[in-house]
C-alpha cells in the first residue's frame, strides 16, 4: 500500500533526486517521501502503527529502542571504535617502559584472555569475550612484544579452532551464538605459524629461566637480556609465563594416544598456573584478599587492554546480553573439566557394539559436559557417515541385531529402509551428545520415526515372505536378517522411550502429583523393553544353534538358555520399582487423599496426555491410554501392597544380578542405587501400611536422594 | 517471556476486597503497564512488543489496583499455532509487597478464561527455572512443564516451557481406542 502511494506521488513530481548508486529504472523512479510521511504522521494518533501484515511478535520484539541502554546494542558506551580506544591510549605497546609491570601486565591479559574464552565456551558471544581485547581485534600493533603477540595469535588460532569443530557437529541452535563471528578478525594470515612463534618464545623463556637459576649461584651469563629488570623476581616471573605458553602448545601428530598425552600435560599446566596465583599476588600492589575470588587474573588487578562494549554491537540484532566473565579461578576449572571430559572421550576403546556405545554416550552425560566437549564426542562417533568414521552403519546395525559376522555384506543394505534405518542410527547417535534439554526433546519427536520404520521393515519383509515359504539359501538369510533386525528395531525404540521419560526427572519437569503417572508409564515401557530385549537375545541363540545344528546339545548349554539373561534381569529390577512406585503413589492418593491436584481449568487426563503425547502418537507401547492408566491405579490399596511388595522383589533381583557383572563398575553402582532405593522404600511401605490410614499426622514426600529418577519415600510425623 | 518471581518483602496491610481488577482501557493504561514490567522483569521490551500485545488483545490483558495505584498487571495473545489455537500469557507482574495474596493468580485465571471462552485448545507460557513462585501458582492452575529451554534468557538462564492443555469432550472416545495414527498412514 505505501509502496503504491509512494511510486504514484513520484510519478505525478516527476523530479528525483541524482543518485548514482542505485539508478532508476523502467519501473521505478527516485521521490521525496517526505509530504507522504507528513501527511501519514498527521493522521495518525497516539498508538497507531504503519506495518505491513508480516509485523508478528518477533518483529516487534525485534524492534530496538535507540538509545535504550538495556536494548540499543549500537550505543556508544566510551569510545566510537576501536581507533579510538587506541588513540586514547587503552591498549598500550609496550604495555609499559619498566620491563617488569610489562611482564606483569602481560600475564594479567592472558588471565583474563582464559577466563574471557571460558565464559565464551559457557554460552557467551566470543564477540563480548575474547574478543572484548583489543590487542586481539588489532593483532599486527603487538608483532613487536613478541611474548604478547605469540600468545593472542595462539588464543585466536585456538578460538577458530574450536569454533570448527562446534560448527562441524552443528546439530541445533545452542551452537549459533557460540559459532557466531561475523565481523570478528578470527582469520589472521600467518595463524599456522603460532604454534612455532610460541615455541620461540617459549625457548627463550626458558633460556632466561636457566640463565637466572645459574646467576644465583653466582655463574653470569652475558649473551641473554633477562625477562625482567628486577633480578628477584625473574625466576617467579619466568615460571609463570612458562607454563601459560605451555598449556597453548599442541604436540605434532595424531591420534587419540597422544590426545591423551597431551591432554595430560594440559591439566599439569594448568595446575602450575593455579600454582603462580601466590607468586603474582604477592608482585601486585593491591593486595584485596577478600574478593580474589571474582577476580578475572592471578594477580587480582584488573587487565589492560580490553573493552567488551566495543563490538557489542557485533551482537545485533538480539540486545546486548549482560556479560559476566567468569572469574579466573572458575576458569580454570571450566578448563580442568573440559580436558576431563575430553580424556574420557579419547580414552573410549571405539567399541564396534552399539549397545556398549550407547551406554558410554549416556554415562558420559551424567557427568554434565559442555557443548564442546560433547561436539568432540559427536564428531569423534559419526564421520563421513560411518561410525568413529570406520565401521559403515550397516555393519553397525547387524552387530546390534545379533546377527552372524556374515550378514554385514549382504545385499539386503541398499533396501531403501534399511538405509533409512542407518539414517535414523545416525541421527540418534547425535542427538545423544546434546545437552539434556535440547536431547529430550529431539528423542521425543524421532520416536515417531523409529515406529514408521518399523512399520515399514515389517510390510517389506512380509510381502517379500508372505505368501510362500523359500526354499532357497539366499532367501532364508535374507528372512533372518529381516527377522532379526525388526526386533531389534523394537528393542531400540523402546530404549528411546525409557531414556525419554528419565531425562524428564533429570530436567524436573515433573511435578509430585504427576509421579504416579510418570511412574506408570515408564513401567508399561520398561516391560515392552525388558520383553524386546529378551526376545533378541533368544533369536541370536536360535541362530547361533541352528548354524552349529551337529553339535550336540550339552544339557549345560540347555540350562543357560532357560535362565533369564542377566541385562533382562537388571531391566526386571526397574520394572519392579517402577512398578511399585506407581502403586504405593496411587495407593496414597486413593487413600490419604495427597499428591492430588485438583485444577480449576482442566483434569489429570490433561495432563497424561500432554507428558505422553509424543509417546501416544507412535503407540509406544500399544494399546497404553489414560483409561487403562486409571484401571490400573483406582483400586491400589494398602492393604493389598502390605501383601504383595514389588521393593521385595527388586531388592532380591538387584542382589542376585550383581554377580553377573563383576565386571561393569557403571552398571554393579547402578545395581547398588536401585537396592538402596528399594530397601529405603519397602521400609516407609510398611511404615504407611501400619499406621498411614489410621494416622493423619504422617507425611509423605518423595526424593531422589538415592537415585536420579527413582524416588525414595520419606515418611515424616508432622 | 516472564513473569517476576515472589519473594518475601515488606507487606501493605489491605483486604482482598479493595483490589479491583480492571480490563484493559486504553493508551492511558499503557505506561502503568510497562513500568510495571520494566521494574520487575529482566527481560527488556520495546514499546512495540506492548502495542502489539495489548492493541491486538486488549480483552486479555489485566491491571490491578489498589486505592487508585496499579500494583499488577497480566499480558496475554492468542492465535494459531501449528494447528492449535493457543493463548500464550507473555508477562505477568505484582509488584513485591503485594504479593502472596492471590493477585497474580486472580489475573491470570482472567486471562484464562477469556481464551477458554475464544475457543483457545491450550495456553503457554515460559518462566524460569529458578522462579519457584510463578511454577507453584501455574501448577496449581494445572499447567505441567512441557520443555525445558536450554539458556533461554537473555541473562543466560534456562526456562521451562508451561502448558495447560483444556479438556475435550472427544478426548475420551479417541483415548480408549488408542491413538491408531499409524494405521491410517
Amino acid at each position: 500500500m505505501a509502496d503504491k502511494a509512494v511510486s504514484e506521488e513520484a510519478s505525478m513530481e516527476g523530479h528525483a533526486p541524482k543518485l548514482a548508486s542505485i539508478p532508476a529504472s523502467d519501473n521505478t523512479v527516485w521521490a521525496d517521501a517526505t509530504p507522504l510521511l507528513e501527511a501519514a504522521c498527521q493522521g495518525l494518533t497516539d498508538g497507531e502503527l504503519i506495518h505491513g501484515d508480516n509485523f508478528n511478535l518477533f518483529a516487534a520484539m525485534s524492534a530496538l529502542e535507540i538509545m535504550d541502554p538495556k536494548m540499543d546494542s549500537g550505543i556508544v558506551c566510551r569510545y566510537y571504535s576501536i581507533d579510538e580506544a587506541i588513540e586514547n591510549g587503552v591498549a598500550p605497546i609496550p604495555i609499559s617502559l619498566d620491563s617488569t609491570v610489562d611482564v606483569q601486565c602481560t600475564i594479567d591479559i592472558m588471565d583474563h584472555l582464559l577466563a574471557c574464552e571460558a565464559a565464551w565456551h559457557t554460552g557467551h558471544s566470543l564477540a563480548q569475550t575474547v574478543f572484548s581485547c583489543i590487542y586481539l581485534l588489532r593483532l599486527d600493533r603487538t608483532a613487536s612484544h613478541a611474548l604478547l603477540h605469540s600468545y593472542c595469535r595462539v588464543t585466536r588460532a585456538t578460538c577458530k579452532a574450536v569454533v570448527s569443530v562446534v560448527s562441524d557437529a552443528r546439530t541445533h541452535e545452542e551452537e549459533d551464538l557460540f559459532t557466531m563471528t561475523y565481523g570478528l578478525p578470527l582469520n589472521g594470515d600467518g595463524d599456522e605459524k603460532c604454534l612455532s612463534m610460541l615455541n620461540t618464545v617459549e625457548e627463550t623463556i626458558s633460556r632466561q629461566l636457566r640463565v637466572c637459576k645459574a646467576a644465583s649461584s653466582k655463574r653470569s651469563s652475558v649473551d641473554l637480556e633477562p625477562l625482567q629488570s628486577n633480578p628477584n623476581l625473574e625466576e617467579g616471573f619466568c615460571k609463570a609465563l612458562l607454563c601459560r605458553l605451555r598449556f597453548r602448545k599442541r604436540p605434532q601428530g595424531r591420534g587419540l594416544e597422544l590426545a591423551r598425552k597431551h591432554i595430560a600435560s594440559c591439566i599439569s599446566e594448568l595446575e602450575s598456573i593455579l600454582n603462580s596465583a601466590e607468586f603474582l599476588r604477592s608482585c601486585s600492589a593491591e593486595s584485596c584478599e577478600d574478593d580474589i575470588e571474582d577476580k578475572t587474573t592471578a594477580s587480582g588487578r584488573e587487565p589492560i587492554g580490553f573493552d567488551a562494549t566495543l563490538n557489542s554491537r557485533l551482537s545485533a540484532p538480539t540486545p546486548p546480553r549482560a556479560i559476566k566473565i567468569l572469574s579466573w579461578k572458575k576458569a580454570i576449572q571450566y578448563f580442568l573439566k573440559l580436558l576431563r571430559h575430553l580424556d574420557v572421550i579419547c580414552s573410549y576403546s571405539l567399541d564396534p557394539n552399539l549397545e556398549s556405545l550407547l551406554h558410554f554416550v549416556v554415562q558420559f552425560q551424567k557427568s554434565q559436559p559442555d557443548l564442546v566437549s560433547r561436539a568432540h564426542l559427536q564428531l569423534l562417533l559419526v564421520q563421513d557417515g560411518k561410525l568413529y568414521g570406520r565401521d559403515p552403519i550397516f555393519t553397525v546395525i547387524t552387530k546390534a541385531s545379533a546377527l552372524p559376522e556374515a550378514a554385514k555384506n549382504h545385499d539386503i543394505q541398499k533396501n531403501e529402509y534399511i538405509v533409512q534405518l542407518g539414517q535414523l542410527v545416525m541421527n540418534l547417535l547425535k542427538i545423544l551428545c546434546t545437552n539434556a534439554a535440547w536431547q529430550r526433546r529431539k528423542l521425543g519427536k524421532i520416536l515417531q520415526d523409529w515406529r514408521v520404520i518399523y512399520v515399514q521393515l515389517e510390510l517389506a519383509f512380509r510381502n517379500e515372505f508372505g505368501e510362500a515359504s523359500s526354499s532357497s539359501n539366499d532367501e532364508n538369510i535374507r528372512m533372518k536378517i529381516f527377522q532379526h533386525i525388526l526386533v531389534w528395531v523394537e528393542e531400540q525404540t523402546y530404549w528411546i522411550a525409557f531414556r525419554f521419560l528419565m531425562l524428564g526427572f533429570e530436567l524436573e519437569l515433573y511435578s509430585a502429583s504427576e509421579y504416579c503417572m510418570v511412574y506408570w508409564y515408564l513401567y508399561a515401557v520398561l516391560i515392552k523393553l525388558a520383553e524386546k530385549t529378551h526376545l533378541k537375545i533368544a533369536v541370536s541363540h536360535d541362530t547361533a544353534k541352528r548354524k552349529g545344528k551337529k553339535r550336540k546339545d550339552s544339557p549345560k548349554e540347555l540350562a543357560r538358555e532357560s535362565r533369564i539373561p542377566p541385562v533382562v534381569l537388571f531391566l526386571q529390577c526397574y520394572i519392579c520399582l517402577a512398578e511399585g512406585l506407581t502403586m504405593m503413589l496411587a495407593a496414597l492418593r486413593n487413600e490419604i487423599m495427597v499428591l492430588q491436584s485438583p485444577s480449576p481449568f482442566n483434569t489429570e487426563q490433561e495432563k497424561f496426555i500432554q507428558h505422553f503425547e509424543l509417546l501416544q502418537r507412535a503407540c509406544i507401547p500399544d494399546h497404553v491410554s489414560y483409561p487403562s492408566f486409571k484401571e490400573s491405579t483406582t483400586h491400589a490399596r494398602f492393604s493389598t501392597l502390605a501383601m504383595y511388595n514389588y521393593f521385595k522383589d527388586a531388592q532380591r533381583i538387584a542382589k542376585e544380578v550383581k554377580s553377573s557383572f563383576s565386571n561393569d563398575p557403571d552398571r554393579l553402582a547402578e545395581l547398588r542405587r536401585l537396592e538402596q532405593v528399594a530397601e529405603h522404600n519397602s521400609v516407609a511401605l510398611n511404615l504407611i501400611c501400619r499406621l498411614g490410614a489410621l494416622d493423619p499426622s504422617l507425611k509423605v514426600s518423595f526424593e531422589f536422594s538415592h537415585h536420579p529418577f527413582f524416588a525414595t519415600a520419606v515418611v515424616r510425623r508432622s | 517471556m516472564k513473569a517476576s518471581s515472589k519473594e518475601e518483602e515488606e507487606k501493605v496491610e489491605f483486604e482482598e476486597g479493595e483490589i479491583e481488577y480492571v480490563s484493559y482501557g486504553g493508551e492511558h493504561h499503557l505506561p502503568l503497564i510497562m513500568n510495571l514490567v520494566d521494574q520487575e522483569l529482566s527481560e527488556p521490551y520495546s514499546i512495540f512488543t506492548y502495542r502489539y500485545f495489548v492493541y491486538l488483545w486488549p480483552q486479555l490483558s489485566f491491571l490491578a489496583f489498589h486505592k487508585g495505584k496499579c500494583v499488577g498487571t497480566v499480558v496475554c495473545k492468542m492465535g494459531e499455532h501449528r494447528n492449535t489455537y493457543r493463548g500464550y500469557i507473555a508477562m505477568l507482574v505484582v509488584i513485591k509487597p503485594y504479593r502472596g495474596r492471590g493477585i497474580a493468580t486472580e489475573l491470570v485465571t482472567r486471562s484464562i478464561k477469556m481464551m477458554m471462552e475464544s475457543g483457545c485448545e491450550e495456553v503457554t507460557l515460559e518462566a524460569e527455572v529458578t522462579n519457584k513462585g510463578a511454577l507453584a501458582l501455574y501448577g496449581r492452575l494445572g499447567f505441567i512443564r512441557a520443555k525445558r529451554l536450554f539458556h533461554y534468557y537473555l541473562n543466560g538462564v534456562d526456562a521451562f516451557r508451561l502448558k495447560l492443555l483444556f479438556p475435550r469432550q472427544e478426548v475420551h472416545i479417541e483415548a480408549s481406542h488408542g491413538n491408531n495414527d499409524l494405521d491410517s498412514t
